[in-house]
């Protein structure tokens, strides 16, 4: 009851949340919202235990394919959307052949790898990817109205509500897929592959499939991404972005769903908004990658941990409270 | 014809040399530390900032400012194994994300010091040597190429000949049978991190006056000496020369032939053909990944 | 005579030069419980190795009721109903004590994703349960179901890795040492449990160094030395055959 109470306490905060910023902030928090589901899905790839550097590009494979879609064969764009994240699945299903014959670093590299072919062959050819300069004027959302709250895709506001929605459903079906079975499954490759295996877990399949999933959520984020910026490039998916990727999930830390997100939230309104308004704004690279050093130094289990020593305490503290009235 | 391969050719040998230089100080970074440092790529960008600042600001003779480079980015090295990369040990992934942290504190202080714009170093020599008409090996290109070969095989004589040399290769090869013989896992690191970025800020160094110097230069230098230590295998130094060169050509070869993009994918590629026929590497025997 | 569940023909396996077992051949009777021994370096693990899928032989063949499983990876040796453990504590150290056991069911029932998102696999992870539930129950864990696998004492930690396979009812369980580090009284408690197994119809190759649980409890005993058969017989044969002595005297004297 409780629990119920504070999700829908916490909805009704991100639901408010924009009508206290400012516009540039808005456009933040959209962003933000974005690569919450870019973190989340990518967290979803490492259950198995390997490190993609190629995810952003997946994620990119997502926004290119909604956005020539929508734009050369006028689909409707949310349509476009989920057939840019089927795409992405797919692309990743193909790349799954050769990659899953690595594992560990050489599946980081591998990744790598095949990440930036696809970048490039995008910036060798012009058609239909636009070459250097990428896709522009891709089509935005259409407006629509669902009688509470019409949708103008103009402000950021209304990008936001959809893209919250989205995420949300999207964050909620990777939370079922984790506390399924197939999830158990996941970790149990992740830890002891051999174990697993010789439980009749066919690994391969099981890390061919978390990476599909994963790749299909990240293609949606970079459909909600296209469709929201406008213009896409080569240079919106290069390694810079899965850096800021990688240091979200390593600083929020791997161990349970909700720490890449936490990295992925504290580091983004730190970096955007707090040492933006602090005047920071040439020293910003410096500052963060300051910050990312000292995290890693002081908190090698990332924010995650100080959230759980939290939340233990709390426990504890219930705990014996339980135990002196069950003794009354 | 004949003569555009040759003039390619030499092209090629002359890309090799710095990208040797470069790879090399990672792969030794790697064996000793059993870390990728992310910012070899910067510590390149440094070396090409001090002939910036020592050769065409203050007007000093070239060699020192390549001297000054070495030794300020070795020092620089040493800063970062005392940082980040010894109390990470134990955390591959850790110190992997340390130096992305450090790749952008550089950037940044080099933007700030110097502004984002392209800095052009005047060269220090237009002698060319003519060997036909139509092919020509300017004298820098051949001093850069001889100054790899040198350094390079000092660095060889150092790791096979001296004391030093051999405790790098014994905690290379086996870190904790090593610190049983005795030898210092933290002086063997560091020098491992001085000689891996020297080598890194001597490659900028020698660069810097044929190339736009920028603070996001390191990227391409990175990308570049990862499929070479990986191609080649990684630990294996003499692997990572092999491999230098022929990436050098097989690259110098496309884009003179096809584009610059071509070459990359063909590079890519490769590195993925290589990863799925043998992952360990061309040259590599040990697997300690 | 029924036919031997199991058939060991030929079996060779190298590593570079060297061949780690050289044309093996023995049969494993359904619903024994055969022993695999001999002295260090025998070629044991390996053939296990091979047995399992984990290792492709280079000559040979290994036959689950007459149908050649040699050359199948891990998990499909698995399918056909020939799971095993490994050496040392190997767990999901990370796991808790019941979600290791429900790997073990994963065969049994497999996780289906789409069930998963829609919320209709109910009956399916129920009856996983159960069935973890039982195989703990069998080796005593029941009680530490919610501990974290890593956190358990050894001897737990042996146990648990059996009511993992176990947990997949197998036709034939590999065991790899499953007395290594118990005392006395856990190693006759395992005892018993292993003839507890074997009633309910599985056949137990293991093997393992504790002549004394060996002898008290194999119907069967396989000998081998340097990758090759040695002897074979019941424990008391096994006992008096000369070059089991003489193999086991000879490495003693190597150790000494």
């Amino acid at each position: 009851m409780t629990k119920l109470a504070a999700l829908l306490g916490f909805g009704a905060i991100l639901l408010a949340l924009p009508h206290a910023l400012s516009f540039s902030q808005q456009e933040i928090l959209v962003f933000l919202t974005i690569n919450v589901l870019v973190v989340a899905s990518y967290r979803l790839l490492t259950l198995t235990g390997e490190w993609s550097l190629g995810h952003v590009v997946i994620m990119g494979v997502g926004a290119y394919a909604s956005a020539l879609l929508s734009k050369r064969l006028g689909i409707y764009v949310p349509a476009a959307m989920l057939l840019g994240a089927g795409t992405a699945a797919m692309v990743a299903l193909a790349l799954s052949f050769p990659l899953f014959r690595m594992k560990g670093f050489y599946f980081l590299i591998g990744s790598f790898a095949a990440g930036e072919i696809i970048r490039l062959l995008w910036k060798r050819f012009r058609e239909p990817f636009g070459g250097p300069k990428g896709i522009k004027k891709i089509d935005p959302m259409p407006d629509f109205d669902i009688g509470v709250y019409v949708f103008d895709f103009f402000e950021p506001i209304s990008y936001y509500y959809f893209a919250l929605a989205v995420v949300g459903v999207s964050l909620w079906v990777m939370w079922r897929i984790e506390r399924s079975p197939v999830g158990l499954t996941f970790h149990a490759v992740h830890w002891q592959d051999r174990l697993a295996e010789a439980s009749g877990v066919n690994v391969r399949a099981y890390r061919t499939l978390a990476f599909v999933l994963a790749s299909g959520f990240a293609g949606l984020s970079g459909a909600l991404l296209a469709h929201y910026i406008g213009t896409i490039n080569p240079n919106s998916f290069d390694v810079e972005q899965m850096v800021f990727v990688l240091t979200w999930t390593i600083v929020g830390g791997t161990a349970t769903f909700y720490g890449p997100i936490l990295g992925c939230v504290v580091l983004t309104v730190l970096n955007e908004i707090v040492l933006r308004e602090a005047g920071f704004e040439q020293m910003r690279p410096l500052i963060y990658g300051l910050i990312m050093i000292l995290s890693v130094l002081f908190m090698p289990k990332g924010l995650e941990s100080l959230v759980r020593g939290a939340l233990s305490r709390r426990n504890a503290n219930r705990k014996m409270t339980g135990e002196t009235e069950a003794t009354e | 014809m004949i003569e555009l391969l040759a003039q390619t050719g030499l092209n090629a040998l002359y890309a090799a040399s710095y990208t040797a230089l470069v790879a090399v100080g990672l792969v030794l970074i790697f064996g000793v530390m059993g870390v990728i440092n992310f910012a070899h790529g910067e510590l390149f960008m440094l070396g090409a900032y001090a002939i910036v600042a020592v050769y065409a600001d203050w007007n000093l003779p070239y060699l020192v400012a390549v001297a000054v480079g070495m030794t300020f980015v070795g020092i620089v090295g040493l800063g970062m194994e005392r940082a980040f990369f010894r109390p990470l040990r134990d955390n591959p992934l850790g110190g992997l994300v340390a130096s992305i942290g450090f790749l952008m504190i550089l950037q940044a202080l080099v933007s700030m010091g110097f502004g984002v714009r392209m800095e052009h170093v005047p060269p220090v020599t237009q002698d060319v040597i003519v060997i036909t008409e139509k092919v020509r090996l300017p004298v820098f290109r051949l001093a850069v190429i001889l100054a790899a070969v040198v350094l390079l095989a000092s660095l060889w004589a150092f790791l096979k000949k001296t004391r030093f040399g051999w405790a790098l290769r014994a905690s290379a090869q086996d870190p904790e049978a090593a610190a049983l013989q005795g030898i210092s896992i933290n002086q063997t690191a560091r020098i491992a991190m001085f000689i891996g970025a020297a080598l890194a800020g001597v490659a900028g160094a020698l660069t810097a006056p044929l190339i736009s110097v920028n603070p996001h230069m390191g990227h391409s230098v990175i990308v570049t000496a990862f499929i070479v230590i990986i191609v080649g295998g990684i630990g294996s130094l003499e692997g990572a020369v092999i491999v230098a060169v022929a990436y050098a050509f097989v690259h110098t070869f496309v884009t003179t032939f096809f584009d610059g993009v071509i070459a990359d994918i063909v590079g890519l590629l490769l590195l993925l053909a290589v990863l799925i026929v043998k992952p360990t590497g061309l040259f590599g025997s040990a697997d300690r990944a | 005579m029924a036919p031997p569940i199991l058939e060991i023909d030929e079996l060779t396996m190298r590593f570079g030069g060297l061949t780690a077992i050289d044309r093996l051949s023995f049969e494993v009777e359904r619903g024994a419980i055969h022993g695999l021994i001999g002295p260090n370096g025998a070629g044991k693990t390996t053939t296990f190795n091979v047995v399992s899928g984990f290792y492709k032989p280079a000559g040979g063949e290994v036959r689950l009721r007459g149908e050649t499983i040699s050359g199948l990876r891990m998990h499909e040796v698995a399918r056909r109903g020939v799971v095993r453990t490994f050496q040392h504590s190997t767990l999901f150290a990370e796991l808790s004590v019941l979600e290791n056991a429900l790997v073990g069911t994963h065969m049994s029932f497999p996780p289906n994703i789409f069930a998963a998102m829609a919320g209709v696999d109910k009956a399916n992870r129920r009856a996983a349960r159960a069935r973890a539930e039982e195989a703990l129950d069998f080796f005593g864990l029941s009680r530490l179901a919610d501990e974290l696998a890593g956190d358990l004492p050894h001897g737990h930690q042996r146990a648990l890795g059996m009511a993992v396979a176990l947990a997949a009812r197998p036709d034939v369980v590999l065991l790899d040492e499953p007395f290594t580090g118990m005392n006395p009284e856990e190693t006759r408690r395992m005892m018993e449990l292993m003839v507890k197994i074997r009633n309910t119809g599985v056949t137990i190759l293991l093997v393992e160094h504790d002549m004394h649980a060996i002898m008290g409890l194999c119907d069967r005993i396989t000998c081998m030395s340097f990758g090759r058969l040695l002897a074979e017989g019941n424990p008391q044969e096994i006992r008096h055959h000369p070059d089991v002595i003489e193999a086991y005297l000879g490495g003693a004297r190597h150790v000494a």
